[in-house]
């Protein structure tokens, strides 16, 4: 046996923050999505429309043609929970094709490489992986859904006044919360099917398959068995109808508005199962 | 409770059904300590279990002191080299390392200072730079080693580590770790090539079928090994005569003359007499030019003690 010096000393400077090294992930992911010509394009695509809405909003409050509209024409042009929820609904299918886009490159590829245990033989849990790599889709998805959509509610409040502001608060609160619920449940689908499926375009696909087909399938069924309950297998229709809600607007046809949140919150609880089965530092092949 | 030994007690591990490591118990002490064993008896599954990338089903394991159960503290102070190509190809080396170490908490300035020694010490600072995708297998072999010591570790363990790496990597390489062991760090690596193990290694652990056959230094395994005489090289001049001197011990088993007639191999069952009858021999006056244990070697241990199943 050897005699050892022992001179080995551990460091003792200082280290940053656990949710600073957490976020190491997101900052790499972020700069790493922005160089993507795809990514860039879409992100702007999507603003298009938050800036035509924000030019409704500058109209509507300006110009005395508008004021001296009759009352039905006025009414239709009002910036009210109708006006958010059309926007959010709008935004909603650019931020699942973002997710689509983005999503799959974030965990496809380190279980491709089988790079897991290099994140996780560093002080850095499953939750922290998982935390992180929503922190890029929320990231990402806050800049085309509540980002602007609080930007629009702010700038009506703005040129409308305060009482504007006192009768419909529940507005900006309903874009944050609603948005905030998406954001999680699309980031959710993306990251499950990033982990499920190593291959980032299949990924993608399947992110897609997941919003448009699902949609598809149950107005299909709805159509078919003459029923209302298929909507709830269409996350987009379940979030709108959660969305009226929240914006006080008459809701859509179809499951009340607990049932859909229920359903939408089994369907978070499931991802987040996927995700803790698929994440694992060590793959065993039997 | 400070340790300076890596510890499994009564540990096991099972992935469903399927074996892992079974009872394992274990005292490695600082210096360079090699896995050995064929593929899928269970070497990975040791790394993964004292780098706390999984837990045992049953029994425990202390790291220097630290339980896997205190991850924060525990991979704080190891460093871990998967057997996977697991480097990001887009990224270049140095932005690999630097991205490991501010997971580990280091600001960027002082990440990339670190990034760039360990990269300094894996030889690979003109290619730091350079995108992994345009690495040679030796490179990216050298960037794994990169990351996982920039971060200074006091345990470093590494799947396979001198794979795909040329002759002048790999002896500075077997260097470093030297240097790391010298320090008073443990350096636990599995390796395939026996030689290599032989030459790097105070203390060898042989592995298989998730149990463990031996362990210990080479020579101490060796001793322990009584079904399987010893095996020496004689060289000599008057090859003939002392063989015939040697054939009168009990414990000399086999006797086989070279075919220059100026060496022999001799088994023995006892290395003490043995020992004992090359000195008489040599007081008796008959010139002996060297004596080599030739079994004395992982190689000859993976053979007695696992046999067949070499991979």
């Amino acid at each position: 046996m050897a005699i050892y010096k022992r001179g080995y000393e551990r460091y003792q400077g200082p280290l940053t923050s656990h949710w600073t090294r957490v976020l190491v992930l997101p900052r790499f992911a972020w700069r790493r999505l922005f160089q993507q010509r795809l990514v860039l394009i879409l992100m702007i695509a999507s603003l298009i429309w938050p800036l035509l809405c924000g030019l409704f909003i500058y109209l509507s409050n300006r110009l005395d043609l508008l004021q001296s509209l009759p009352g039905d024409i006025k009414n239709m042009l009002a910036i009210n929970g109708k006006f958010f929820l059309i926007f959010m609904n709008v935004q909603s299918v650019f931020s699942v094709l973002l997710a689509a886009l983005a999503g799959p490159g974030l965990i496809a590829p380190d279980l491709a490489n089988n790079a897991l245990p290099l994140y996780f033989s560093r002080p850095m849990t499953r939750v922290d992986y998982v935390a992180a790599r929503i922190a890029t889709l929320v990231g990402l998805l806050s800049l085309v859904t509540w980002l602007p959509g609080v930007l629009l509610f702010w700038m009506q409040a703005g040129m409308a006044g305060w009482t504007w502001f006192t009768k419909n608060w529940y507005l900006g609160a309903g874009i944050l919360c609603g948005f905030g619920a998406w954001i999680l449940v699309v980031s959710l689908v993306a990251l499950a099917c990033s982990a499920y499926v190593k291959w980032r375009i299949v990924a993608g696909g399947l992110v897609l398959g997941f919003f448009f087909v699902l949609a598809g399938v149950g107005q299909i069924m709805n159509a078919v068995l003459r029923v209302d309950w298929g909507s709830l297998l269409n996350p987009t229709q379940s979030m709108n109808i959660i969305w009226s809600a929240m914006l006080g607007v008459e809701p859509p046809s179809g499951p009340g508005v607990w049932v859909c949140a229920g359903v939408l919150i089994a369907l978070a609880v499931l991802l987040g199962l996927v995700l803790e089965r698929k994440l694992r530092a060590v793959e065993v092949i039997s | 409770m400070t340790s300076t030994e890596v510890i499994f007690t009564d540990v096991s591990k099972f992935y469903g059904e399927v074996l892992g490591v079974n009872k394992v118990t274990l005292h490695i002490p600082p210096g360079i300590t090699s896995l050995v064993g064929p593929n899928g008896s269970g070497k990975t599954t040791l790394m993964n279990l004292m780098t706390g990338l999984i837990r045992p089903g049953r029994g425990s394991i202390s790291v220097l002191g630290l339980s896997p159960n205190e991850p924060e503290k525990l991979m704080r102070v190891t460093g871990y080299a998967t057997q996977f190509d697991s480097a990001p190809r887009w990224a270049t080396g140095m932005e690999f390392v630097t991205t490991g170490l501010t997971l580990y908490g280091y600001s960027q300035h002082d990440a990339r200072d670190r990034a760039w020694q360990a990269l300094d010490q894996v030889g690979l600072t003109e290619a730091a730079e350079r995108k992994v995708a345009g690495y040679s297998k030796g490179m990216r072999q050298r960037v794994r080693l990169a990351q996982a010591i920039a971060h200074d570790p006091q345990v470093l363990v590494l799947d396979e580590p001198l794979n795909g790496l040329d002759p002048l990597v790999r002896a500075e390489t077997i260097t470093l770790f030297r240097r790391y062991a010298a320090e008073g760090r443990h350096v636990i690596l599995s390796s395939h090539v026996l030689q290599e193990v032989d030459l790097i290694s105070d203390q060898v652990i042989l592995i298989s079928n998730g149990m463990i056959v031996a362990e210990g230094e080479i020579r101490g395994v060796r001793d322990e090994i009584s079904e399987h005489p010893s095996q020496f090289i004689i060289r000599c001049r008057d090859a003939s005569r002392i063989a015939s001197l040697l054939f009168c011990e009990d414990h000399v088993t086999e006797i086989k003359m070279n075919d220059d007639r100026l060496g022999l191999l001799v088994l023995t069952r006892n290395r003490e007499e043995f020992s004992q009858a090359l000195t008489r021999i040599a007081l008796a006056g008959y010139s002996i030019d060297g004596v080599i244990p030739s079994d004395e070697n992982v190689d000859a241990l993976y053979e007695y003690l696992i046999g067949g199943g070499r991979s």
